[in-house]
């Protein structure tokens, strides 16, 4: 991840996939992103944690669904015409894992530069500081880069 | 043909033959008089010699060397095998094998060590002369009678990265040699092919030595030429020096220049054979030699582990792609997709089932190495042991092989240490001074049964149930039946045993064996009968890439009962639901624990009215799980769930089902420990 961050450093830019969670946007890092697709059926896995309550099938892959909505306290939406899940590949325990994360709505691949990174406020926020990279300013709008790694672990 | 590490190739070989040279010497150690033993001991040894040398290991060829020098005795009868020879010669073997995998870990002190002790136990009477080392003849041994070679290599020999010249090199050191080279087999150049050896060589060697010392020298190649020997009838005034002499009546440029360019040929090609797997013939080879590569056509071709698994897993999604296609040819009308779709399936079926026979290998591989284990611990604890192996052609997935080394080796230590009784309680129980241990591998349906039996003192229920008790386990006076108290012996930390030996008797173990064949899905029995000894009984599933599975609805969500572990299916009737605070069934007189799946998996909707009961069984304990539906049989690709839900322990992976969605797995020993502690907890409330 360090090794990564320097990387975007070097270069000022860092291109990311501009989601959207109820009210909230999100960049998540595209060197992350596998694919972004439709809705699947899900299939609900009884006992696991709530932010991991599912498996879809990708590919002929089963992997889990994560709800970020649910680690940053939000509302759940019922899925709409513009939800989508956007499949990333994380790094967990060491092991590459691939993880499908439902997002509301999907805007754009875009790039957000250094100058627009903003150092994450102390104060006034309302969730977890860890599971938040940094908060970058894109089109007059604040962004949050989310720490995936922490947020599913 | 991948670049594979020619060093990586050579350690692979030497630890094939490792395991031959192991398994000659301990049959030795039975068979002293068995000559083929002796000779495949003998040619392993050789061949990991040869080879070493050529990938650069020194150390090993040259302490190989004397090893097969000090070995040469036994080979030629001159002494016997006796038992600590052998022992010798394992430790020098392990020797070797420490030389290749990590040498420096190892230091020559030990080397010199057992070599010492090898030597001692050979040379009796006599040091061994050293058969490659012949010194250069004297003039009093040149009297004695040479040999007149004839040496006719099949053309391909150089494909497989033999080089003709080394082996006339190595003739050559045995002393002065004429060699003079017969081309008449050379073609026209536009008909040669150039990786084949159409040379031949007339040798005269002016060596008094061994037949042997030259069969030697063509040891490897032994199968792929023709080697005409007869000894020289008069003996001619030997060359002092050169290695190589070209006899006068021999036009000499020939020779010089068809030397380099073998040489030039045998180089590369030399390199290459080892990666491949199969030479092209293109060239025009003679009948005999064609017959030879049929037979290696038939014999085996190394392919890389994991690309079986990527084949498997590939075939995996077609069986998936298959259901789906089925499914969807079945909703519609058109008569040709669903031919089409019916060809696919018995395809995709019989695709399945050569992948998944392409991973099967036989135990026998594995059953070799204990054989060495036994050895070992029945000298150091004393007690004698015949050790049995039947069924090593039982053919098990490879990974599974892999994964049951290390529980064997558990239990085959626990019966020698803990099952065979020492020598003098034995013969006070009348039994014959040797013990037995049968490992035994059988087919039964679609499972491996491997047995390990030991004919020593049996279980002592009584002392695992007082442990059982004072480790707190168990209320004391609890009725248990012996099953049960058996069970104890997998519990973590539990170990009946007085002292704590270097090799068991810290309780660790048995509960990891128990985990590791659970993690295969598959279960273990114990039986036992005082005084007679115990057989532990491994239930194996064949693979674990897929099963059979029963599908069952519980709600809105489907999920998968491996169908070995499904006794059988039955109705709740209303006297059963009734009963809702008590969770038994009833089933033909016998009260089995039952699990409502809806409450398990949080299902919601309104059950259907006729609820269905799977009773599932792990070994002797049943349970029933009561689902709304059974839908059917159902060909299972086994995916793992990811980390992320490695907390989830009712799920032992996941599958695809024809319409694309994921099912989950049901894990039925951890539902059976479930039901289990949900009746304990039940009794214990009740007593309360």
């Amino acid at each position: 991840m360090n090794g990564n961050l320097a990387g975007e450093h070097q270069s000022g830019a860092m291109q990311v996939v501009m989601i959207g969670l109820g009210e909230e946007k999100f960049a998540l890092d595209a060197g992350l992103v596998r694919e972004i697709i439709d809705p699947v059926p899900v299939t609900k896995v009884a006992g696991a944690r709530a932010f991991v309550p599912s498996v879809i099938n990708v590919r002929g892959n089963v992997i889990p669904l994560a709800d970020l909505r649910i680690r940053f306290g939000m509302p759940q939406l019922d899925n709409s015409a513009d939800t989508r899940i956007v499949v990333i590949e994380l790094e967990i325990d060491g092991e590459p894992v691939l993880v499908g994360v439902t997002a509301d709505k999907v805007y754009e691949v875009t790039e957000i530069s250094q100058a627009d990174v903003q150092q994450t406020p102390r104060v006034g926020m309302h969730w977890k500081p860890e599971f938040i990279r940094f908060i970058a300013k894109w089109r007059e709008e604040f962004v949050i880069v989310p720490n995936m790694e922490r947020i599913l672990n | 043909m991948s670049a594979m590490d020619p060093t990586e190739v050579f350690r692979q070989e030497a630890s094939e033959l490792f395991e031959v040279l192991e398994g000659a010497l301990l049959d030795l150690g039975q068979r002293p008089d068995d000559r083929e033993l002796v000779d495949s001991a003998f040619r392993a040894l050789h061949t990991i010699k040869g080879s070493g040398a050529m990938f650069g290991f020194d150390k090993v060829a040259s302490f190989t060397h004397e090893f097969e020098t000090a070995f040469d005795r036994v080979r030629k009868g001159e002494i016997k095998p006796t038992q600590e020879l052998i022992s010798v010669a394992l430790a020098a073997k392990d020797y070797i094998r420490t030389l290749i995998e990590d040498p420096q870990s190892t230091d020559d002190i030990i080397g010199e060590a057992i070599l010492d002790d090898l030597k001692r136990f050979v040379s009796a009477d006599k040091p061994v002369a050293p058969v490659a080392e012949t010194p250069p003849l004297s003039p009093a041994e040149s009297k004695q009678v040479g040999w007149h070679l004839y040496l006719e290599f099949d053309s391909h020999i150089l494909r497989n990265g033999s080089n003709p010249l080394d082996l006339l090199e190595d003739l050559c050191k045995l002393g002065p040699c004429f060699v003079v080279p017969v081309t008449d087999g050379i073609p026209f150049l536009d008909e040669m092919e150039p990786e084949d050896c159409y040379l031949k060589w007339d040798v005269k060697l002016h060596a008094a030595c061994d037949k042997d010392a030259i069969d030697d020298v063509f040891m490897f190649v032994q199968d792929e030429m023709k080697l005409t020997l007869s000894p020289l009838a008069h003996v001619e005034a030997p060359a002092p020096a050169p290695l190589f002499q070209l006899l006068d009546e021999e036009p000499a440029p020939i020779a010089e220049m068809v030397v380099p360019m073998v040489e030039a040929v045998a180089a590369p090609v030399a390199e290459q054979a080892v990666a491949k797997a199969e030479p092209k013939s293109e060239a025009k080879p003679e009948p005999k030699s064609e017959a030879k590569r049929e037979e290696r056509g038939i014999a085996t071709v190394r392919v890389q582990a994991e690309r079986l698994d990527e084949l498997m897993d590939r075939v995996g999604e077609l069986v998936i792609a298959q259901a789906r296609l089925s499914q969807l040819a079945a909703s519609g009308s058109d008569l040709s997709i669903k031919m089409i779709a019916e060809e696919i399936e018995r395809l995709a079926s019989s695709l399945r089932d050569t992948t998944m026979g392409a991973r099967m290998v036989p135990i026998g591989s594995l059953f070799g190495r204990f054989r060495r284990l036994v050895h070992d611990l029945s000298r150091d604890l004393s007690k004698p042991v015949d050790f049995v192996t039947t069924g090593e052609d039982t053919e098990l997935d490879k990974t599974m092989i892999e994964c049951l080394a290390d529980p064997l080796v558990h239990l085959i230590r626990n019966a020698i240490d803990h099952g065979i009784e020492d020598t003098v309680t034995r013969a006070a129980n009348g039994k014959t001074e040797q013990g037995r241990i049968e490992l035994a591998a059988v087919h039964s349906g679609a499972q491996v049964l491997v047995t390990v039996k030991d004919n020593g003192g049996g279980l002592n229920t009584a002392r695992i149930r007082a442990k059982a008790e004072e480790q707190g386990l168990i209320a004391a006076g609890a009725v248990l039946s012996d099953h049960e108290i058996h069970q104890f012996l997998f519990h973590p930390g539990f170990s009946t045993a007085q002292t704590i030996s270097a090799l068991s008797g810290r309780g660790v173990g048995m509960d990891v064996v128990k985990r590791t064949i659970e993690n295969m899905r598959g279960s273990i029995d114990l039986s036992t009968r005082s005084g007679q000894g115990t057989t532990v009984t491994l239930r194996l599933p064949l693979t674990l890439a897929i099963i059979e599975g029963l599908l069952i609805r519980v709600g809105e969500g489907r999920y998968i009962i491996p169908l070995p572990a499904v006794e059988e299916c039955v109705e709740l009737t209303a006297e059963d639901e009734r009963s809702r605070g008590r969770n038994f069934l009833n089933v033909r007189g016998n009260l089995v624990p039952f699990l409502r799946l809806r409450e398990l998996m949080a299902a919601s909707g309104a059950p259907d009215r006729h609820q269905k009961t799977i009773i599932i069984s792990t070994g002797e304990t049943r349970v029933g799980l009561v689902a709304d539906q059974i839908i059917g049989n159902h060909q299972t690709v086994i995916k793992s769930l990811s980390k992320l839900h490695s907390d989830v322990t009712i799920f032992s992976g996941a599958t695809i089902l024809g319409d694309g969605t994921a099912a989950l797995i049901l894990d039925v020993a951890q539902l059976v420990s479930l039901a289990q502690s949900k009746v304990e907890k039940q009794h214990i409330n009740e007593a309360a």
